[in-house]
């Protein structure tokens, strides 16, 4: 280790990575819907660990995919444990992802310089939805196999892409053993490695575009030791959450895949359930272009925000106003969706 | 005046142009080859009749579900006749199920229905269920499919 830097080469002058972590952070970092990015990157790191620990136990073929996750839930020393981790980390950290966006956009904080901030952030937040359809998937019990079926059928019938798309998930025609297969390759390989480089990237673009600025809020904080530890705190404070949770709830398994035959109830997990109940209320393509645009103008808000407010928009708001009526509309789905 | 026989920058200029037109043509069909790599190509399509039985195997207003040849398909007998439809839901691709109280194909996926020519009455399915067709030779029922 020659090429280590002593502490004299730092005070040297050179601006080294350290001097970009320990910048000082505003003092309203410390105010908790100002942390809420942290949440879901701890999670996500739960989630690779947990991750890594099932794959040794889980199996990608269509005869033992179903028999892995039972293996793991019912045999597995600690499996069901390790499991449940993964599934309610998921969860939360799409849930705190939520709170994220929702407190970006209600605060417009993703106003100049902070537009990459805003457009990077949702790559993760739909990278982050990815992972849950593969993921759930990869269980194959009878929801995950028709889930698979709907997905990819949607998202085959997008025009000109559509086709070949389809046969790139489900390698082949029909749901077979090759897309559980190339889902599992997606869910384990290529998204965590996107996810994970999305992420950091993030977490950079913001560092170095520096954090809005809030009213109210004049002191500054170093990044260690306060910040770090109001992290770690949080940290910890999220490990005894998840356990509580996966004693409470531990996972469970649905019957298994059948292409015979669909699951009478064929409902999504919580995340999927608006969407869901979106494509079930409205004719397919409506639903399906829709949701892109819906995705389209979400990823490229900055600029619509900037569009609007130089037409004189009163866009703080706007964006209050628009942002209830969607988590209104949310809301309003999903309760639709358990009563049917 | 702008200089109108500068050579060497047009010749520059060409070359260069030439090279990367090359090489992203180059690039471009190397990418094309790998997608096609991860796409596999749709197997050559054939005909078949396949026999299903007897026409008294499918009891009146009674749909009969069946799989010929990785076809998931339902055989319905209603006063017009005897028709063959695949089950897979034209919104989706779910499965449909005939339901025999209302004389409707539901689907469990989004609530689609269909009634029993098929024609999708209610819920997203943008068009009515494909149908197979149903030859009867002496009392034995034949139905056309396409086989991998
Ligand atoms: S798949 Fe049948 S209604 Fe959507």
């Amino acid at each position: 280790m020659e090429s280590a830097a002593t502490p004299a080469e730092h005070r040297a002058g050179q601006k080294s990575w350290i001097d970009y972590i320990q910048k000082d952070l505003p003092a309203h970092l410390d105010w908790w819907p100002y942390t809420l990015g942290a949440i879901p990157l701890t999670l996500f790191g739960l989630l690779v660990a947990t991750g890594l620990m099932l794959t040794f136990y889980y199996v990608p073929s269509p005869e033992k995919a179903y028999e892995s996750v039972e293996q793991i839930t019912h045999e597995v020393y600690l499996g069901w444990f390790v499991r449940g981790l993964h599934k309610f980390s998921v969860d939360l950290m799409i849930l705190f992802l939520l709170f994220h966006v929702i407190r970006v956009f209600v605060t417009r904080a993703y106003r100049p310089p902070g537009e990459w901030k805003w457009v990077s952030g949702s790559l993760v937040l739909f990278l982050a939805f990815a992972m849950g359809f593969t993921g759930y998937s990869l269980v194959y019990d009878n929801v995950s196999y028709w889930g698979m079926t709907v997905v990819t059928s949607m998202l085959g019938s997008l025009p000109v892409v559509g086709t070949p798309l389809l046969y790139l998930l489900r390698g082949g025609e029909e749901v077979s053993g090759g897309t559980l297969l190339r889902l599992y390759d997606l869910h384990t390989k290529l998204l965590p490695v996107l996810l994970a480089g999305l992420v950091i990237g993030h977490v950079l673009v913001v560092r170095l575009s520096g954090f809005a600025e809030v009213p109210g809020s004049r002191g500054f904080h170093p990044f260690y030791p306060e910040h770090a530890l109001t992290m770690g705190a949080i940290a910890v404070g999220l490990l005894v959450l998840l356990v509580d949770l996966v004693m409470i709830f531990p996972p469970t398994l649905g019957p298994p895949a059948n292409p015979q035959e669909v699951a009478t109830d064929v409902s999504p997990p919580w995340y999927f359930s608006a969407p869901y109940m979106w494509i079930t209320l409205l004719p397919g393509p409506v639903a399906l272009w829709s949701l892109l645009a819906g995705a389209g103008i979400f990823a490229a808000y900055p600029f619509v925000d900037r569009v609007l407010s130089e037409r004189g928009w009163p866009m703080a708001l706007v964006n209050g106003v628009v942002g209830t009526a969607v988590v209104l509309a949310v809301a309003a789905l999903m309760i639709l969706d358990t009563r049917m | 005046m702008a200089i109108i026989h500068d050579d060497l920058g047009r010749r520059r200029f060409l070359s260069q142009a030439v090279m990367a037109f090359g090489l992203l043509f180059g690039m471009g069909t190397l990418a094309l080859r790998f997608a096609q790599f991860l796409v596999p190509s749709p197997k050559a399509k054939r005909y078949e009749a396949v026999l299903i039985g007897a026409e008294s195997r499918v009891p009146l207003g009674e749909g009969v579900s069946m799989d010929l040849g990785g076809h998931k398909i339902v055989v319905l007998r209603t006063d017009e006749g005897v028709a063959a439809f695949s089950r897979r839901c034209t919104d989706l691709g779910c499965l449909v199920s005939w339901n025999r109280d209302r004389q409707q194909f539901l689907c469990p996926c989004h609530q689609g229905v269909f009634d029993k020519t098929g024609r999708n009455i209610a819920g997203p399915p943008p068009r009515p269920l494909d149908r197979f067709e149903v030859v009867k030779r002496g009392d034995q029922l034949y139905v056309n499919i396409q086989s991998g």
